[in-house]
C-alpha cells in the first residue's frame, strides 16, 4: 500500500539542499493546480527503474500511464538478452478493474510475463486508479514472486503523491527494501562503487566507464543505467557510492550510508573539469594511494588527448558568447562545457534549480555572469546587451532567437548522442559548430513580401 | 514460425495484460480535441503526469508547443475535493499569472483518477465564468478515438443553441481523430470549393499544422471558434467522417432535428471519394472544380500504375479503427492482400473490414504477422520491432505516435489527391524490400 508516512519521509530529505531553510516537517513543494508542471511520481519511478534491461516492468494502470510513455527514452544497455526497456507492458485496467478490483489481473499478467519472456526480476507499478481503489499489489506480488521464484518488487509511486522527484526516491526506496542486500557478489575488490542515478541516456555512462577501466575503479552495480538486478542485489558491498546529477537519490545514498556504513559522492561527468574532478572525488574517497596517482596519470592523459581535439574548436569559438535557458543541474553543467570550449556563458537560467544548482551556476559563471530568475522576460534584453551569438534553450524560446537573428540549441530536444565524459564535448562541439554556421535562423527572420514597407 | 491461434474480433481482450501497447488514452484524444478549438484553454483533470506525458507525446509527434494544462490533483485533493477546488484553482492560477492569456473556452476532461473518485465536473461549471465544456473520458474506458470523438459530442450537446431553421449549403465536418491537420484542411477546402460553407469539429487545420507564429503553445488555435459551435444548429448538412464521430452527428440533430447527416466511413479511395463528391454535387447541385476532375485521374491512374506491386503484396495494418479501415480498403482496390488489422480498441466499423485477421490487440500479437509481411502500416514503435526480425519487411509510420519522422501533421491521405500519394508512398516503399530479394 501506499505509505504516507514513508512519503511524509521521503518528501522531508534532510540531506537535501532546499530542505535547509524550511521548517522541519515542511518537505517539498506539493504540486500547485494549474502551473505547467513536469511529470508525476510515476513518472519518476519509472525513469529511475527503467533502464534494468533484464527487468520487465509492469505499469498495473489505465492506458495514459504507460501507453504515452514506453519507449520514449535512450536509456541505452548491454543486455545481451531480450531488452525489455525498449518495450512497454500495462495491464490496462478497465472499468470491471475498478469495480471489482484489480489483483486478479495483475496476477494474471505476472504469470504471462514469467510464461513468455522470463526477466530476471519483475517491477510493478501502482497508479493513481489502482492506489485508488486499494489493490493489494503488496500482497500479489509476494505470492507471485514466491511461485516464480523470482524478485517481484512492488513500487508504489501513484503520480497524485508529488512531483518527478519524489517518484525516483520512492524507487530508490522499493530497491532498498527489497533487493539492495539480498544477494552477495561473486567477488569484491577494494575499489568497488555503485553508480546511482546515471540512466544511460544516449551511452552517457559509456563515456566514462573506460576510464574507469583504465584507473582501475570498478563498477559493482548501478542503479540504473545499463544496470542488472542481479548486480544491485549486491550492491550493500560496494566501498563508495558514486551519485551522477540526481538529487532525488541522495535518499537512498543516505539510507546505505546509515544501513552498510558506505559513504557517497555527489559528482558531474559534463564537461572536462567535472569530469575529471569527478574522477578525482571517486578516487579520493577510495583512499587509496596507488589508485589516486592511476588517476591523476590517467587524467593526465585523457585530458592533453581531449585538448588536442578540442583546439581547432576553441579557435573556432573564440570570443562567442552564449546564453543558457534550461533547468536544473543543466543551467551549470552545459554551461560547464560550453566554457571548456572556449565559449562565454554570459547568462544562464535558475528558474527551475534547486540552492545548490544556483550556488554551482554562480561560481561557473562568475561575478560577471548573470543568473536569470525569470528568463522568458529577460533573455531578449541579455542577448542585446551582451552581444550573445548563440541561445540555447528549450523549443519555446526558438522565437527570441530568430527575432534576435541568433543561432540556436534546443536543449530539450532528445539528443541522439551523449554529451557527457571527455568525448562527449566533441559531440557538444560538433553540434555547436553546426549551430553557428546555420544560416536558417537569420533566414527565416526575413520579412515576406506583404510585410516590406 | 510460432503456430497461431486466430484471434477473434470481440470487445473482451483476449489476455490479461498489454505487451506494446498501441491503444492511447481517452484523456489524450480530448485534449487533442480541445486544441482544435479556437483559444481553448484545454484543462485536464488529473494528476500532473496525465497532463505532462501527454503534452510530450504531442510535442513530439507535431514538433509543436503544445497548449496543455493540468489540474494537478494530490494526494490530499484526491481524497477531499470534489474537484471544484483543483479546477477553480487552476484556472485561477493560470490566467492570474498570465493575464494576457484570455481563453474563450476552458475544456475541461477528466481521466481515470478523477473518474475514480468521482468528481461533479459539471456542477463546477456553475462557478467560471469563461464557457465551460466537460467531458468525462475515464483512461480505463475507450480509446483515443472516442475521447476525441466524446468531446465533439460534449461540445455540441452543451453549447449549441437548437435551432428549427438550416442555412443551405453550410456544412459541419466531423473528422475522426486520426486526420492529420492538413487532411481537415484538404476536405474543406473542397467542400467549400463547391460554394459550402464549411467548418469542422473539431478542426486543427490552423492548430498544429506546422506554422511559425509566435506566442505559440498557450492556447488551442483551431479554425473553429465557440460562437461558432453555438451557431451549429442551422447547418444544412452534418458529415461524419469515421464511425466514431456519430455521437456527434447524433447529438448536433438533437439541437435541430432537420439537418440532414451523411455518413463515411473514410474518405481514401476511389469508392468513398466518388460518394462524397456526389454528394456535395447533390447538395449544391453543381459539377466539381477542373482539378478535383483532374485528381480523380491521378488517383486511376496511381492506381493502375501502383496495382502490380501492391497487387503482389502483403499488409499489417495497426491503429485506431477509423484510420484502418481506410487505409485497408484502398490497399484492397488495388489488389493488396491484407492480412491482419490489429485496431487500438473495438468499434463496429472493425466488422465491415473484410481481411484475413482483424482484431483488437498489441504490438506483441501484430508483430507474429509482420513476417509474412511486405509492408508494416503501423506507428513508430514497429519499427524496432520490425529491426528485429530477420525478414525486411518496409514499414509505413501512420497513426500516433511518430517521433522520428518531420512532418506528420502535411501528411496528406484523403480525397482523390491524398490516395494518389498514399498510393505511391506504398508502392515506393514495397519497391525497396522486394527489389532486396534478387
Amino acid at each position: 500500500m501506499v505509505n504516507r508516512a514513508k512519503i511524509k519521509e521521503l518528501m522531508n530529505e534532510s540531506a537535501c539542499s532546499h530542505s535547509k531553510d524550511k521548517k522541519p516537517g515542511a518537505g517539498c513543494d506539493a504540486p500547485k493546480p494549474g502551473m505547467a508542471a513536469g511529470g508525476c511520481a510515476f513518472d519518476g519511478a519509472q525513469i529511475s527503474l527503467f533502464p534494468y534491461a533484464d527487468a520487465v516492468h509492469l505499469v498495473h494502470g489505465p492506458q495514459t500511464c504507460l501507453g504515452a510513455s514506453w519507449e520514449t527514452r535512450e536509456t541505452l544497455t548491454s543486455y545481451k538478452g531480450r531488452n525489455h526497456t525498449v518495450m512497454g507492458f500495462t495491464t490496462g485496467i478497465t472499468t470491471n478493474d475498478v469495480i471489482f478490483g484489480g489483483d486478479k489481473r495483475l496476477d494474471d499478467s505476472i504469470a504471462y510475463i514469467m510464461l513468455h519472456y522470463k526477466p530476471e526480476a519483475i517491477f510493478v507499478y501502482s497508479t493513481c486508479v489502482t492506489a485508488m481503489v486499494g489493490d493489494d499489489i503488496d500482497m500479489t506480488c509476494k505470492l507471485a514472486s514466491q511461485k516464480h521464484g523470482v524478485p517481484i518488487v512492488p513500487v508504489h509511486a501513484p503520480g497524485f503523491v508529488g512531483g518527478k522527484n519524489l517518484g525516483s526516491r520512492i524507487a530508490g526506496e522499493a530497491v532498498l527494501e527489497r533487493l539492495i542486500g539480498t544477494k552477495e557478489p561473486a567477488f569484491t575488490t577494494p575499489y568497488d562503487i555503485n553508480l546511482i542515478g546515471d540512466y544511460n541516456v544516449t551511452g552517457d555512462m559509456w563515456q566514462y566507464l573506460p576510464i574507469f577501466e583504465k584507473i582501475g575503479i570498478r563498477v559493482l552495480s548501478s542503479m540504473s543505467g545499463d544496470g542488472r538486478v542481479s548486480d544491485i542485489r549486491t550492491a550493500h558491498r560496494a566501498k563508495l557510492n558514486v551519485i551522477v546529477c540526481a538529487k532525488s537519490l541522495v535518499t537512498l545514498c543516505r539510507k546505505m550510508q546509515e544501513r552498510y556504513d558506505i559513504p557517497w559522492v555527489s559528482v558531474s561527468f559534463y564537461g572536462k573539469r567535472d569530469t575529471s574532478f569527478a574522477i578525482m572525488e571517486i578516487v579520493n574517497a577510495l583512499g587509496d594511494g596507488e589508485l589516486i596517482e592511476r588517476a591523476k596519470k590517467v587524467i593526465a592523459e585523457e585530458e592533453a588527448i581531449l585538448q588536442a581535439k578540442l583546439l581547432p574548436y576553441q579557435k573556432l569559438f573564440a570570443g562567442k558568447k552564449a546564453v543558457l535557458n534550461t533547468g536544473g543541474n543543466k543551467a551549470w553543467s552545459i554551461a560547464s562545457g560550453l566554457q571548456d570550449l572556449g565559449i562565454e556563458v554570459v547568462a544562464t537560467s535558475i528558474r527551475k534549480s534547486t540552492e545548490d544548482d544556483i550556488e554551482k551556476a554562480k561560481e561557473y559563471l562568475g561575478p560577471t555572469g548573470i543568473l536569470m530568475k525569470a528568463p522568458a522576460s529577460e533573455q531578449s534584453k541579455i542577448i542585446d546587451e551582451r552581444g550573445a551569438h548563440i541561445l540555447l534553450a528549450g523549443g519555446r524560446s526558438l522565437y527570441t532567437a530568430i527575432k534576435k537573428k541568433i543561432s540556436f540549441i534546443d536543449v530539450n530536444q532528445e539528443k541522439k548522442v551523449s554529451y557527457g565524459g571527455y568525448h562527449g564535448l566533441l559531440n557538444l562541439a560538433e553540434d555547436l559548430k553546426y549551430a553557428f554556421a546555420n544560416p536558417v535562423f537569420a533566414n527565416v527572420s526575413k520579412k515576406a513580401p506583404w510585410e516590406m514597407v | 514460425m510460432q503456430t497461431q491461434t486466430k484471434i477473434e474480433l470481440s470487445k473482451k481482450e483476449h489476455k490479461p495484460l498489454q505487451v506494446n501497447p498501441i491503444k492511447h488514452s481517452q484523456p489524450m484524444g480530448a485534449a487533442l480535441a480541445f486544441m482544435g478549438i479556437k483559444n481553448c484553454l484545454p484543462l485536464m483533470h488529473a494528476s500532473q503526469g496525465c497532463a505532462s506525458y501527454t503534452k510530450v507525446f504531442y510535442t513530439r509527434h507535431f514538433n509543436e508547443p503544445i497548449a496543455m494544462y493540468n489540474t494537478s490533483v494530490s494526494d490530499i485533493t484526491a481524497v477531499l475535493d470534489g474537484g471544484d477546488y483543483s479546477i477553480l484553482m487552476a484556472i485561477e492560477n493560470i490566467t492570474q499569472k498570465n493575464k494576457t492569456l484570455l481563453p474563450e473556452l476552458i475544456g475541461l476532461h477528466t481521466t481515470g483518477l478523477t473518474e475514480t473518485k468521482g468528481d461533479d465536473v459539471r456542477s463546477v461549471g456553475m462557478h467560471i465564468e469563461i464557457p465551460y465544456c466537460y467531458v468525462n473520458t475515464p483512461d480505463y474506458e475507450g480509446g483515443m478515438e472516442s475521447g476525441w470523438a466524446l468531446t465533439a459530442k460534449a461540445l455540441i450537446a452543451q453549447h449549441t443553441k437548437p435551432s428549427a431553421q438550416t442555412k443551405a449549403s453550410k456544412i459541419l465536418l466531423l473528422p475522426h481523430v486520426s486526420m492529420q491537420p492538413i487532411e481537415v484542411e484538404k476536405i474543406k477546402e473542397l467542400c467549400e470549393s463547391f460554394g459550402c460553407t464549411t467548418l469542422a469539429l473539431p478542426d486543427l487545420s490552423t492548430s498544429l499544422d506546422g506554422y511559425l507564429s509566435e506566442g505559440q503553445g498557450k492556447l488551442g488555435t483551431g479554425a473553429i471558434s465557440i460562437e461558432d459551435i453555438v451557431g451549429l444548429g442551422d447547418c444544412e448538412y452534418v458529415i461524419t467522417i469515421g464511425a466514431s464521430m456519430n455521437i456527434a452527428a447524433k447529438a448536433l440533430l438533437e439541437k435541430n432535428a432537420a439537418i440532414k447527416h451523411a455518413h463515411f466511413n473514410h474518405l481514401m479511395g476511389q469508392e468513398a471519394n466518388d460518394n462524397f463528391v456526389a454528394l456535395l454535387m447533390q447538395i449544391r447541385q453543381t459539377q466539381p472544380n477542373a482539378l478535383t476532375k483532374r485528381w480523380r485521374g491521378r488517383l486511376q491512374d496511381a492506381m493502375l500504375d501502383s496495382h502490380f506491386l501492391i497487387g503482389s503484396s502483403h499488409f499489417v495494418i495497426t491503429g485506431e479503427p477509423d484510420m484502418c479501415v481506410g487505409m485497408c480498403e484502398l490497399i484492397q482496390s488495388v489488389g493488396g492482400s491484407v492480412d491482419a488489422v490489429i485496431a487500438t480498441n473495438y468499434s463496429t466499423v472493425l466488422e465491415s473490414i473484410n481481411a484475413a485477421n482483424v482484431f483488437v490487440g498489441d504490438l506483441e500479437d501484430a508483430v507474429k504477422y509482420f513476417a509474412k509481411a511486405d509492408l508494416v502500416i503501423s506507428n513508430f514503435h514497429a519499427e524496432q520491432l520490425l529491426h528485429m526480425q530477420e525478414k525486411h519487411t518496409a514499414l509505413m509510420l501512420r497513426g500516433f505516435p511518430n517521433y522520428e519522422e518531420l512532418g506528420n501533421q502535411l501528411k496528406n491521405d484523403q480525397l482523390y489527391e491524398g490516395s494518389t500519394y498514399f498510393l505511391f508512398e506504398v508502392a515506393n516503399a514495397l519497391r525497396v524490400v522486394k527489389h532486396e530479394k534478387h
